[in-house]
């Protein structure tokens, strides 16, 4: 049956002509000898022409010319749809965003948050005392106390100032010095306070004892991190106070003359109260000025593992015998960056940057968050005693000798108290006998007052052989009630016409 | 029994070289898309018929003939030149057809079946001489895998070889395919054996 088949397969086959030779022969043997497969072969045949007869379906003339409309018809309604493509998918993006918002809300702030806390993470490593580097001395810390500003790194090429706005709102700056600053306000305040060798260790031991407590205040790391405690207004605040307390115990004085109506018993004890508390309380909020932004957070400083390692690392330089290098602080920050917040907005760091200054104004009440209630306190005193330094310094006049005569200009609050004494009408005689030592036709000698822009106390610069050629402390108050005499004098002259003076009352920005 | 001059008149297939397939196909991958127009125009009818035969009806014949000349519009620049145009053109038109096919059986299941001319045998003797549509019918009772061969090599004249690249299968499978559609269709037509093949 099986050899039938196949012998039936081969002469379908052979009827179409598709048999290789060999197998050709075969058949055409096989139908030599058999009758059976020669009908066979012919009712093949017979069915095989059937096909012949199946007519073809008729010609379209038409059909390409509707193809091709057709693929035209299809290109441009592809073309309209590439067109919405783009539309589409972000139709599509904004709604598949709305579902997951709507059943996930919270996901963009989880995701900010997230992202916040990597980048604070990154930015809070490896955080280290500048100001230890920095090896602030008293006179460092005087100066931070009084003139609020805090040098960064131990050739004083950097200092961060503290400060407040014209609204009372805090802020600091980040400063590059081209020079030293030579500030010499701690040895003013000793001579100004009259205080000897023995006292000046009181005050001394007073400013060491904030040094420790100032280390951790100012934080930095190797990717230019910049974190500073929020208790850092606070601790000016503190010293300058401490240091009110102890000048009026050690010259009376002196201190009356910064602070007329002294400090009551009540607010000494409010003053030692917040002392104790800022000495203790290191707090742990930073403002940590980045690269890339700025932003307030906690961070604990652990002050006693740092000084360990301290001592690992100073005991491993010992051993190794290696000379410890300068340091030298550089913190930069990309000059092209100008503001990111408003200017009126108060819950933002507002930073302005410029090419040696990066200034960082605080958020309104931003400083109130460090839990010391009585440094409100002590406030009005500090700032009372802050304006009248100020003003004692303005005290000593200024004596201008000028063609026409003598200028003399003091500073009262305020205002500016000018004198123009004419030398045509002017007694001479009177005048060099009360001021024996003053030199009045080499009055050049005597230098301008120029008040530093940023200090609270105002440094005069006279000429210092001079100075202290003829004048202690008491002599030269001696010699300004005489010129005050002198004054009135010629104020009483005045009335009575014997000599003309031209007074004027400027009124100029309060220093 | 078909005599010589019938045969004569049929329309023989039309005999065009790979090479001017080639240059065409090639004009139309540069850039050239009217060049289509002409490879449609020279294959159309072959293709049309192979369809009109398979589906047995001349309804869709356009429709499913514009469905494989679509195709071959978009994939026309991926030809690689590796066989003949016309094995690729008919086997998408094979293809075209099974799929439609397949898709009339689907609705047939589940249309509800009508007074039945067209599942009845032909068990009265046809009366009139459209032999072409007798046997056309007949045909399109074979099984696809036996109608499509048998198509191609008693109505359209291929060769085993072209045959088996058209229909992706082995030549003897090809073979014994033919040998079954031709004693399945002597089998349909046994009824009309006399009118028909005599």
């Amino acid at each position: 049956m099986k050899k039938d088949l196949r012998n039936m397969e081969l002469l379908s086959a052979y009827l179409d002509d598709e048999l290789p030779q060999s197998e050709k022969i075969e058949v055409e043997k096989l139908l030599a000898s058999s009758l059976d497969l020669q009908k066979q072969l012919e009712d093949l045949k017979k069915v095989k022409q059937l096909g012949n007869r199946v007519k073809r379906i008729p010609e379209s003339p038409f059909f390409e010319t509707r193809l091709m409309a057709t693929i035209e018809g299809q290109k441009n309604e592809s073309s309209k749809i590439k067109k919405w493509i783009p539309a589409a998918s972000l139709a599509v993006v904004t709604i598949i965003i709305m579902v997951v918002l709507k059943f996930n809300p919270g996901l963009i702030d989880r995701m900010w948050e997230d992202q916040k806390v990597a980048i604070e993470g990154f930015y809070k490593e490896n955080l280290q005392p500048v100001l230890v580097a920095a090896n602030l001395s008293n006179e460092d810390i005087f100066n931070f106390a009084f003139n609020n500003e805090l040098p960064l790194d131990n050739t004083r090429q950097q200092y961060l100032l503290l400060g407040y706005d014209d609204s009372g709102k805090e802020f600091f700056e980040i400063r590059n010095s081209d020079q030293k600053i030579k500030r010499q306000s701690y040895t003013e305040f000793i001579t100004a306070m009259n205080l000897d060798a023995e006292q000046k260790e009181i005050v001394d031991s007073i400013i060491g004892s904030y040094s420790k407590a100032l280390e951790g205040q100012v934080l930095v790391n190797e990717k230019n991190t910049i974190a500073i405690n929020q208790n850092l207004w606070n601790f000016r605040k503190a010293i300058f106070a401490d240091l009110l307390v102890a000048s009026e115990k050690l010259n009376k004085a002196k201190f009356d003359r910064i602070v007329p109506a002294g400090i009551t018993d009540d607010e000494k004890v409010v003053v030692v109260n917040t002392l104790e508390k800022l000495k203790n309380v290191s707090g742990d909020q930073y403002i940590f000025v980045t690269p890339d932004s700025i932003f307030a957070d906690s961070y604990q400083f652990d002050s006693e593992d740092f000084e360990k390692e301290m001592r690992i690392i100073e005991e491993q330089v010992r051993i190794n015998e290696e000379k410890v290098k300068e340091f030298t602080l550089n913190i930069t920050y990309d000059s092209n960056f100008k503001k990111f917040a408003e200017e009126n907005s108060s819950h933002s760091f507002k930073i302005v940057v410029d090419s040696n200054i990066c200034r960082v104004d605080l958020p309104e009440h931003h400083i109130l968050e460090v839990p010391i209630p009585e440094i409100a306190a002590i406030d009005p005193l500090i700032e009372q005693a802050t304006n009248n330094i100020h003003f004692y310094a303005y005290k000593i006049p200024k004596i201008e000798k000028s063609e026409s005569g003598i200028k003399i200009e003091y500073y009262n609050d305020d205002s500016v108290y000018s004198y123009v004494v004419d030398y045509n009408m002017l007694n001479m005689d009177s005048l060099s006998e009360a001021n024996s030592g003053l030199d009045l036709y080499n009055l050049e000698k005597l230098k301008t007052v120029k008040p530093f822009d940023d200090s609270m106390l105002i440094q005069y610069q006279f000429d210092r052989d001079y100075y202290h050629k003829y004048y202690s402390d008491d002599e030269f108050k001696k010699e300004m009630e005489e010129l005050q005499k002198e004054l009135q004098q010629m104020s009483e002259e005045l009335k009575n016409h014997k000599i003309r003076v031209k007074t004027q009352v400027t009124k100029s920005p309060k220093k | 029994m078909i005599s010589n001059d019938n045969e004569k008149d049929l329309q023989q297939p039309q005999i065009v070289s790979i090479d001017d397939d080639y240059s065409i196909i090639r004009q139309f991958i540069d850039g050239d898309k009217s060049s289509f127009q002409i490879l449609v125009k020279r294959h159309k009818e072959k293709v049309r018929n192979i369809i009109y035969i398979t589906m047995n009806s001349s309804a869709l014949v356009d429709d499913i003939a514009q469905d494989v000349f679509i195709t071959v519009y978009k994939n026309l620049k991926y030809f690689r030149f590796e066989s003949q145009f016309t094995t690729w053109l008919y086997r998408i038109t094979v293809n075209r057809c099974k799929d439609y096919l397949r898709k009339m059986n689907v609705r047939r299941i589940f249309s509800p079946i009508e007074d039945g001319t067209e599942i009845s045998e032909y068990s009265t003797p046809v009366e009139d001489n459209d032999i072409s549509r007798i046997v056309m019918d007949a045909i399109s009772k074979l099984p696809v895998k036996l109608r499509m061969p048998l198509i191609l090599k008693d109505i359209e004249g291929f060769s085993y070889q072209e045959i088996s690249e058209s229909l992706n299968c082995e030549m003897g499978t090809v073979k014994s395919r033919i040998f079954r559609g031709r004693e399945k269709l002597k089998e349909i037509l046994q009824p009309l054996e006399k009118e028909l093949m005599n």
